[in-house]
């Protein structure tokens, strides 16, 4: 049998995310009145719901609701047919002006950083944005890229050969955070 | 989306599963966004040589091509039959053994003869993507048509899509027909008798040599250029007559619905298939599938290239 453990439940994510939206709110002073508005860029695919719940949660606290966009990093990746399984491109929709707006890249987990070094490029290629943060719900403390979240919900260091499963009731019906075995042919156990 | 792409090779939409046209279209759809960006480009084949090999002449396919290659960011080596080894007597097998030695990771062909790149797929490992064999296919022109319709409508499911013109000799109209069945349209194919064979009516398209007939209810009509360097023999009198009995003008466009599109693979023969206003005109959209067209190509060598 596959093996699925818990290792954050529903009420410490809602605290986690609770916790960064207090931070962004307090780094870019949001206010009800704000004019110098912050976007939320959510990495595809579960960096998506993340990005929509820190977004509520802000919107909660100040009154004022920041701008959203999706992202997806399937044609910056570097490991392009490396992979056993070939990317699958997700939508990516940027609905506001990227130059000189404060973006904040959302994702679920930060691994190695290679996510983000790709949606790095990525951003870059629809515009200038004045700041770029990163916003992470949990960490894995993998420190094998230059690439440091500026906002981390949660630590948690596993081995190499787990995988870290962030699930969201929206995408997959329930709320967890779950560690998971890697099988001998590099595929993820379900 | 449950599937996953795993063919080096794009040979023919026949081939294909309803499932990995639409991933194929999908997937261009993301594409066409970047073509839209200021930055046109993305690194996805970063590293990656791809040889656009056409035997038989062509413009608008290799631009097309050459442009969605360079969109994403590959080497590109551009050989025509005409100035390879072919005219010295090399064999095409050998000119592509030649073109895999040089660690081509992706070939891009052209070629009169129709199954030539199920044969090169067959002995090569770099993937082989038809642009054009003889009569017999064009799938990425048949995508880039069907991604244009599904733009429009939507789905593809129970419209019907009339193809007039040179059945007989086109390539285009035979990729449409797979991609058009396999999606669930209804496919007719109209045009005289000596041009528009009944054998398919074989695999479920209806055939008919009358305009009137093709046009009335049809929610897409492609239109198809007479191709004069493949007749060797007279298929019917005359351009005059057949821009009588089968172009599309402001005559018989009111048969058509009011909501239905007009296409073309290009070249136009203005006045003989297609009057020139109706080309221009609003409900044209010969010009977007012009455009389609490298996001499909662009699709279609992400998904290629990244089983290699």
């Amino acid at each position: 049998m596959p093996q699925k453990k818990l290792i954050f439940n529903k009420a410490q994510m809602d605290e986690a995310i609770d916790r960064i939206a207090d931070e962004i709110i307090a780094e870019f002073k949001v206010t009800s009145t704000n004019s110098n508005p912050i976007a939320l860029l959510g990495i595809q695919r579960q960096g998506v719901p993340f990005a929509q719940r820190l977004s509520a949660a802000i919107k909660r606290k100040t009154g004022s609701s920041p701008l959203e966009g999706i992202l997806d990093i399937s044609m910056y990746r570097d490991d392009f047919g490396l992979r056993k399984t070939l990317p699958v491109i997700y939508e990516t929709i940027i609905p506001f002006d990227v130059d000189d707006c404060n973006v904040i890249i959302a994702d679920d987990v930060l691994a190695s950083g290679r996510t983000i070094r790709a949606a790095l490029d990525a951003l870059t290629d629809y515009g200038r944005p004045r700041i770029i943060r990163l916003a992470t719900l949990l960490d894995r403390v993998c420190n094998e890229y230059p690439i440091r979240a500026d906002y981390a919900g949660l630590h948690y260091k596993a081995a190499h050969n787990r995988k870290i499963v962030v699930e969201f009731e929206e995408s997959n019906g329930t709320d967890g955070i779950f560690e998971k075995h890697w099988d001998k042919g590099g595929d993820y156990k379900e | 989306m449950n599937i996953t792409w795993t063919r080096k090779d794009l040979l023919e939409i026949y081939d294909l599963t309803a499932a990995e046209i639409e991933l194929i279209l999908d997937t261009a759809e993301e594409f066409k966004k970047v073509c839209q960006r200021n930055v046109k480009k993305v690194p996805a084949l970063r590293g990656k040589t791809v040889v656009n090999f056409f035997v038989e002449p062509s413009t608008r396919t290799r631009i097309s091509f050459e442009l969605a290659e360079q969109r994403l960011s590959a080497d590109i080596i551009n050989m025509a039959g005409s100035s390879s080894s072919l005219t010295k007597g090399e064999t095409l097998l050998d000119t592509i053994k030649n073109i895999e030695a040089l660690q081509a990771d992706i070939i891009v062909m052209r070629h009169s003869a129709p199954g030539a790149h199920e044969f090169i797929a067959r002995h090569t490992k770099c993937g082989v993507v038809n642009a054009g064999d003889g009569a017999h296919g064009h799938p990425t022109q048949g995508l880039l048509d069907i991604f244009t319709i599904r733009e429009k409508f939507g789905s593809l499911k129970g419209l019907n899509v009339s193809i007039i013109g040179d059945i007989l000799h086109s390539r285009v109209a035979r990729s449409n027909m797979w991609g058009l069945l396999k999606l669930g349209a209804n496919v007719t194919f109209a045009g005289p008798a000596t041009l528009c064979p009944r054998e398919f009516e074989e695999v479920g398209v209806r055939v008919c040599h009358n305009l009137r007939e093709a046009l009335v209810g049809a929610d897409v009509v492609n239109l198809l250029r007479i191709q004069h360097e493949r007749q060797h023999c007279g298929f019917f009198p005359s351009t005059t007559e057949y821009n009588q009995f089968f172009g599309l003008n402001n005559d018989s466009l009111k048969w058509l619905k009011p909501h239905a599109l007009v296409m073309h693979p290009g070249p136009i023969n203005r006045d003989v298939e297609l009057s020139s206003d109706i080309a221009d005109g609003e409900r044209s959209v010969i010009l977007e599938q012009v455009s389609n067209g490298m996001a499909v190509r662009m699709a279609v060598l992400f998904l290629t290239a990244g089983v290699l």
